[in-house]
Formats: C-alpha cells, sequence, structure tokens
C-alpha cells in the first residue's frame, strides 16, 4: 500500500527520518508503523482524515507522547523526547492552532517573554529587549513590527508572531499544525510568504493541513496517512487532487463496503417520506455575521449531514438554529413557527437539541455529576412548582444511563472521571427524553473510541427512527455517508449543493465535491 | 480544532475512575465533596476553648456566639449563591448600613409600624442587590468592581441621609420580633438565623433555581447550551444576598433600639471568610449551606473564645487570619 515517491535520494541524512514509528493508546492502534523524510529548506506537507494519525505524530515529535516502537532520526542521529524541552532542544518547534500568546504584550515582549534583557538590579532594559526583537525578525525575514500590541493584530500576523517566537533559537524543524483555519486569503498568502521564507533559510517545514487547496501553493511535497499507516508520498507538482483525495479515503474504504448493508437499515426512515411532505425545521435565506443566505429544509425521521472544511459555516448554522446567533435575515421556522429572536432557553421548549462540538466546554459540567448534567436542560419536567422532584430526576438519570450504556459506578459520579465516550453518551442523554423535533449534532464522534462510536450511531438513528430530525456536522465523510439520507455542502455560510443518498457515491467523491466547491481556488487538478 | 485524533484521554479518564477509593480516604477527608477537616477543626477548636477557659462551655455562651455570629450567619446564605454562581459580593456590610437606616427612617417618617420598617429594609437590601446583578450582567462589569462600587455608594448613601446620625426606633413590636423576643427560650435572632439556613437549603439543594446555579458557576457554557439563562439566575443571587443583609439590618437595629450609619465596616470579608470556609469554590460550581454556616460558626467561636481567653483585640485579627488561610488551604481542592 505504500508507494515510493521518486524524491531525489539525497546522499547525506534527511533532517528528519521517521521510520516505522508506532503508537498504541489503551486498545487503540493509533500509529501502526508510519514514516516521514523531511530535508531541511522543503515545505512538507501532511495529511490525513480525522484519526489518520498526524497529530499522535507531531506530539511524538513534539515529546508530548513517546513512540513504541520504531525509530525517529534527527540529522542522522538517533533520538526520544521524553519531554517537550528535550524536543525543543533538539531543534524542533511547534506552532499549535490555539495561539499561545499574551495579548496585552508587544510582539517583541512576546519573543522575549521569560529572557527578557535585564540590568544587574533585575530592571527591564526595553530598548535593547526592542533591538533584539528586531534584529531577530530581520534575520528571519519575518515583516513584524516588534513594538505593535499583539492583541491588535490581524489573525496572520499573530499566527507570524507564534511562527517567530517558535523560531527563536537555534530551530531546524518546524511544525505547522493547521496554521490557516482562521484566515482570509490574503492574510494566507501573507502567511505563506513568512513561512516560505523560514524554510529558505534551511529549516524543514511539516505543514498539517486540512485543505488540499493549500497543499498546492505552499508545500514541496505531501505525505498522506490513512489509520494510523502511510497512504503515500507525493512530490506536489506531479500529483493531484485526484490522488491525494484517493490517498486520504483509501481505495477500498471499509465504509463503502459497510455502506451496502447499512442502507438497508437506513431506508425505512428516509422512504416513506417524500419530498412532499412539510419539513420540521426550514431555513430559508438565512443571514447573520457567519450564514449567507442559507436554505435548508430538515424532514421529520430524516438524518441530513453538513459537510464541509472547518470553518466553512457547518457549526454556525447548528448554533443560529439554537439560538445562540441571531437571525439577522431570512426566515428559520420549526414546524411553521418562527425562530427568530429565540435564546437557548427558547429553542428547547421548542423541541431543539443541540449536542456542541466541544463537550467539555459547552457540553457538560465536569466536576458535577451525571445526574446533574443529564437533568440540567429538563429541569421543569422534574419540577413541580419550582421544588425538584428528586427521585424523578435520578430515575431519569438511570434510565437513560442504561439506555445509553453509559459504564460509570452509578449516577452520581463526576462527568470528569469518564472516558470520552462515555462523557458524549451524557451530552447525548441529556437529550433523550422528551424526544427533541430536530436533533443539532456537532461532530458527535471526535475523541470517542471505536466500540462508543457505533453506539452512539445507534443512538443516532434510533432518535430519527423515532421522528426526530437530525442535523450532523461532521468532518468524518465516511460517517456522514454511513448515517446520512442528504448531505449537504456548506461552502463559506451557505450551502451550495444539496445530495441524496441515491447521488452519494464514495468518500472521495464527496471529499471531491467538497475541495471543488471551494470559491476562488485555482488548484492543480 | 477539530482534529482530536489521540484517544489518550479515554484510557486515563478509566483509570481515574477505577482509582481505589481506600488509599484516597484521607486525602478524602481532607479535600473531599464536604470539607470534613472543617468538622474535625471545630470540634479540636471546641474541645481546646473549653479546656482553657470555664466560661467558655455554658449555654449561656453558646447562645451568646449564636447572637454574635447572627448577622454573618443571614447574609453568608446569600453569599453562598452568589459565590457558588461565580461571583462575589463585597457590598453587604454598606447594603446593611443603608437597609437599617431605610427601615429607621420609614418608621420614624412614613408610619411607626414594623412592617413598614421590615418592608423598607428589605426592599431596600433587595434594590441594591438588583443593582449589583443588573451591573455584572448586563452591562459584563465584573462583580468584584460592580460591588466594590455599590459598597462605597451604599455606605456614602447611608451616612448622607442623616448627615452621619443614628436614627432612634421606638417601635417595641419591631424589637421584639427581630431583637429581643424569644420563643421558647431561644432568641429571635437566632431564630431568624435557623429560618434563614433551612430556606437556604431548600433553595439550593432542593429547588430547580438551585440546580441552575450550581451549572451557572460550575460551566456558565455548558449551562448556556443547556438553556439555562445565566444572567436571570446570577441577578436572581444577588438580589437575595441584598435582601438578606436587609434582615440582618433589621436584627441588628431592633438589637441597639437604633440605625447607625457606620455599622459593621468590613463585615464582607467575615461573610465571604465564612462562605469559603464552608467549602465553596471560588470558582464556581461548588458549596453548600450547611458548611456555610458551620464556617461562620468557626469564625464567630473563634472570635468567642479568644476574647475568653483574653488575647488582646490586635492579636486576634493575626490569629484569626492565621486560621481562615490554614483552613481554606487544607480544605480547597
Amino acid at each position: 500500500m505504500i508507494e515510493q515517491s521518486s524524491i531525489s535520494p539525497s546522499s547525506e541524512a534527511p533532517l528528519l527520518r521517521v521510520e516505522g514509528v508506532r503508537k498504541r493508546f489503551g486498545g487503540v492502534n493509533a500509529l501502526r508503523g508510519v514514516s516521514l523524510e523531511i530535508q531541511s529548506g522543503e515545505v512538507h506537507a501532511l495529511l490525513g482524515e480525522n484519526g489518520a494519525g498526524k497529530s499522535t505524530l507531531i506530539k511524538i515529535l513534539s515529546g508530548v507522547h513517546v513512540h513504541d516502537g520504531g525509530s525517529i532520526e534527527i540529522e542522522g542521529k538517533p533520538v526520544s523526547f521524553a519531554s517537550p524541552a528535550q524536543s525543543r532542544n533538539a531543534g524542533v518547534a511547534v506552532v499549535y492552532q490555539d495561539l499561545s500568546l499574551v495579548e496585552s504584550l508587544t510582539v517583541a515582549d512576546n519573543l522575549l517573554l521569560g529572557r527578557e534583557p535585564k540590568t544587574r538590579l533585575g530592571f527591564l532594559k526595553k530598548r535593547q529587549l526592542v533591538a533584539q526583537a528586531e534584529a531577530f525578525l530581520k534575520s528571519q525575514n519575518i515583516p513584524l513590527n516588534a513594538r505593535a500590541m499583539v492583541g491588535s493584530l490581524p489573525f496572520a500576523y499573530r499566527q507570524m508572531t507564534e511562527i517567530a517566537k517558535a523560531l527563536m533559537g537555534d530551530v531546524r524543524l518546524l511544525i505547522l499544525d493547521e496554521p490557516t483555519s482562521a484566515l482570509t486569503d490574503d492574510e494566507e498568502k501573507i502567511l505563506f510568504e513568512a513561512i516560505r521564507a523560514v524554510a529558505a533559510r534551511g529549516v524543514g517545514v511539516i505543514y498539517v493541513t486540512h485543505r488540499l487547496n493549500e497543499v498546492f501553493r505552499i508545500s514541496n511535497r505531501v505525505t498522506v496517512f490513512r489509520d494510523g499507516q502511510n497512504a503515500g508520498t507525493f512530490v506536489t507538482s506531479q500529483t493531484n487532487m485526484r490522488q491525494l483525495v484517493g490517498a486520504i479515503v483509501g481505495p477500498d474504504h471499509a465504509v463503502l463496503k459497510a455502506d451496502g448493508e447499512e442502507a438497508g437499515q437506513c431506508v425505512p426512515p428516509a422512504a416513506p417520506h417524500g419530498s412532499s411532505e412539510k419539513p420540521v425545521l426550514e431555513l430559508t435565506d438565512v443571514s447573520n455575521d457567519r450564514l449567507d443566505r442559507t436554505d435548508l429544509a430538515l424532514r421529520s425521521g430524516e438524518i441530513h449531514g453538513l459537510a464541509g472544511l472547518i470553518g466553512s459555516g457547518r457549526t454556525e448554522i447548528l448554533q443560529t438554529i439554537f439560538g445562540l446567533r441571531p437571525v439577522q435575515s431570512g426566515e428559520a421556522s420549526l414546524d411553521g413557527v418562527s425562530l427568530k429572536g429565540t435564546d437557548p432557553a427558547a429553542a428547547i421548549r421548542q423541541g431543539i437539541a443541540l449536542v456542541p462540538e466541544d463537550r467539555h466546554v459547552q457540553g457538560l459540567v465536569l466536576e458535577h455529576s451525571i445526574e446533574r448534567n443529564l437533568t440540567l436542560p429538563r429541569l421543569p419536567y422534574f419540577s413541580r412548582l419550582g421544588w425538584l422532584q428528586r427521585r424523578s430526576a435520578s430515575e431519569h438519570a438511570n434510565a437513560a444511563m442504561r439506555r445509553l450504556a453509559v459504564k460509570a459506578p452509578g449516577a452520581l459520579t463526576l462527568v470528569k472521571n469518564l472516558s470520552g465516550g462515555n462523557q458524549q453518551k451524557v451530552v447525548f442523554g441529556k437529550w433523550n427524553e422528551p424526544r427533541p423535533r430536530v436533533l443539532l449534532l456537532d461532530e458527535p464522534t471526535v475523541g470517542v473510541d471505536v466500540g462508543a462510536r457505533e453506539e452512539i450511531y445507534g443512538v443516532i438513528r434510533a432518535a430519527a427512527a423515532a421522528g426526530s430530525g437530525v442535523l450532523l456536522v461532521s468532518s468524518d465523510l465516511s460517517e456522514l455517508l454511513q448515517l446520512c439520507d442528504r448531505i449537504s455542502i456548506v461552502v463559506d455560510g451557505r450551502i451550495t449543493r444539496t445530495i441524496s443518498r441515491a447521488e452519494f457515491g464514495s468518500a472521495e467523491d464527496l471529499h471531491h465535491l467538497i475541495q471543488l466547491s471551494q470559491p476562488s481556488e485555482e488548484h492543480a487538478a | 480544532m477539530t482534529d482530536t485524533e489521540s484517544p489518550a484521554n479515554a484510557p486515563m479518564a478509566k483509570a481515574a475512575a477505577n482509582q481505589p477509593s481506600g488509599r484516597s480516604a484521607l486525602r478524602h477527608l481532607l479535600q473531599g465533596e464536604r470539607p470534613y477537616m472543617l468538622y474535625v477543626a471545630f470540634a479540636i477548636m471546641l474541645v481546646v476553648f473549653s479546656l482553657a477557659s470555664p466560661w467558655f462551655l455554658s449555654i449561656d455562651n453558646f447562645l451568646n456566639i449564636g447572637r454574635q455570629t447572627t448577622l454573618v450567619s443571614i447574609i453568608a446564605v446569600g453569599m453562598t449563591f452568589v459565590i457558588i454562581s461565580r461571583q462575589i459580593d463585597l457590598s453587604v456590610a454598606s447594603t446593611l448600613a443603608l437597609s437599617g437606616m431605610s427601615a429607621s427612617l420609614a418608621m420614624a417618617f412614613v408610619a411607626n409600624n414594623w412592617v413598614v420598617g421590615a418592608l423598607a429594609g428589605l426592599g431596600t437590601g433587595a434594590l441594591i442587590g438588583l443593582i449589583n446583578g443588573v451591573l455584572t450582567t448586563r452591562l459584563e462589569i465584573p462583580s468584584f468592581l460592580v460591588t466594590l462600587g455599590t459598597l462605597s455608594g451604599a455606605r456614602g448613601l447611608a451616612l448622607m441621609v442623616t448627615n452621619t446620625k443614628p436614627v432612634i426606633i421606638t417601635n417595641e413590636y419591631y424589637f421584639a420580633i427581630f431583637g429581643e423576643g424569644s420563643v421558647l427560650g431561644i432568641p429571635a435572632p437566632i431564630l431568624w438565623t435557623l429560618g434563614v439556613t433551612i430556606a437556604g437549603i431548600l433553595l439550593l439543594h432542593y429547588s430547580v433555581y438551585g440546580r441552575r446555579v450550581y451549572a451557572a458557576g460550575g460551566n456558565p457554557t455548558a449551562a448556556l447550551y443547556s438553556g439555562v439563562h445565566i444572567k436571570q439566575v446570577t441577578t436572581l443571587a444577588f438580589v437575595l444576598t441584598g435582601t438578606l443583609a436587609g434582615l440582618a439590618s433589621l436584627i441588628l437595629s431592633a438589637r441597639s433600639h437604633a440605625a447607625r450609619p457606620d455599622v459593621v465596616q468590613g463585615m464582607e470579608l467575615d461573610v465571604i471568610a465564612s462562605v469559603i470556609l464552608g467549602g465553596c469554590s471560588l470558582f464556581g460550581g461548588r458549596g453548600f449551606v450547611l458548611g456555610t454556616l458551620l464556617g461562620s460558626l468557626i469564625i464567630g467561636t473563634l472570635n468567642n473564645g479568644l476574647v475568653l481567653l483574653g488575647v488582646s483585640s490586635s492579636l486576634q485579627l493575626v490569629i484569626k487570619g492565621a486560621i481562615i488561610v490554614a483552613a481554606v488551604a487544607f480544605t480547597r481542592r
């Protein structure tokens, strides 16, 4: 399965050589032996679906995890990082998406944070600090104003400050983890130039992304991971989008085979509902700060997928329906009742439920018990005149735990002590009774292991079979193909296309559809 | 952002759930959901004071402690709601002073009727609480700053209305109900404390509102996503605290037959210390009313015992401060 690319085999050792690296987490094989070679001065893109192993490899390279097998060499010397500090000392720097800058300080302050030049009495040498930072930025060809306040900078420049900070010291390998997901086109151009300047100085760059278009604009070579293994390494100028998509989703995708069987189970809910039936949820020309004339019709009993890139507005569609974002123009209605001017409390009363993207921040009170979390959105159902009916609340919690097979000692177990999959089941359980009219799901299986994932799929299908309309946002295309009756493609806050099960095709086709729907892109396909 | 490939968390979380409970029994005692260590400390303190002072262990003295801690205990019940919902109220002592002035002036100028006085006092407290709540939630000013402002403003108003002079109260019913009366030998202030504590327990632990207070403080985002009106919940906690400060002002002024504008300065610190001693987390989401009452009693007993032992009032402050910090350090998670 590993395609060997015809990259010039250089005589000297590459900057980084990863050879057959393996990593297990409990019962999960995150990496089953991946290999990667980075030359100094190249920008090497790393592609793969969620769970393909990109993040795991990066965490190994940055010293967060230690690999179980295989070898890692930097300039020919075998290394194994027990801590981020060791990785850093070996010249590896990682820039994560979530920025780690102090916004109320200047660029110079941030670059030299903790290493400020100071007098013998401990006073800051302000002028020298700025001079040092400016000299460094100049030496790196990074167009940043050292005196600018970080909080006042556009996102691309903050990202660039982050890169500059990562480059302080002797950096030979720079790893960028999806640096562009929040950038505009212009900002992206500025950032790409800065990255090229860094590479031109002989630093090797690993560029992790979901966006295939970027690969063609920034990288020299590209490696694709799939299911913890290599799925091919290509010279960017000699490949095209179809080849890359093929490598990402795989030729004989397991899901596509399962598809036939799944279809048998899935047809009943979809078939009886003709297009003539009035949809339970309807969006017409809905716009706000993130949505641009979104149209959507969700039928009862339907599982409707929203596919698109991160930042395309999928999450925002759900948030708007749930009353977290205003409907500024257009019309949104549930069973013919307008959703304008609602808030989450009103949306819940109308029968809308949301399983949010980040269960730790948005879905759960981690310090509280399962019972408290399960009953929170439905408290009025367990109360009389404002007094909590404790027994009925705890009966509800126990029933929900049984139905969803939540593995925990009891309903009073704190949610923070549960595994990711069980936590997610608790989030689903919050909305189980009474049945919501519309169930909004945002990346419901992220960070959930395989077994719990199947159970969650069962819960989703059961909700649809019981008559809820389900709107499912997922970056896992095989998940969408497996579950959905219809899939809509979201681009820049609008739905550009909706396809039904008959037109589905493979995950590869869907991937194409998403990538090709991107506006203003001239890709090398 | 959604690229969470590492399933590493799952096994780790499982390991945490399976942790043997026996091994951590001591840790549980020190840091568990309820601060049992606090009960132990309270008991030790009672024993030490009993041995050191022959007067400490008497019913009269305990009634004395009860009366002395009434004001703090009553307001601390409200403060428990505020702190669980991740806020703070520094204005309670000033609110008490202004409410007392308002109650006594209403009886002096509107009608010399205890109901009029009570309504004026409670209403003033509730109003200041409402102002605190609205400024905090609608203008999104941190409650620390809002209530720092009302701390100063309410005290200033209290001093202004009579040009710093006290207002004499002459209503006998008022004295009896809030200050000097008793039922079955239990003085009215202690009955009020018990009543407020029981009501607080019911509201926090047995009502829908209580659950929402915990959720709003435990994780405001998750609470919002679950349809909790965080602003209303938080505002109501401030109104509750202000109203209880108003009730405390009635008790204080009934006891001294007058309302004075300069009373109980700095009492907010004792109130907050009681709540934190009682096991509330300053980061919200955790705490319980009975713990708060115990926290207040500990501070009151400490004051009382140190006086009986003849410790100088300056040294009392130092000892009190050290014990509060030590107790919180031991009981916090």
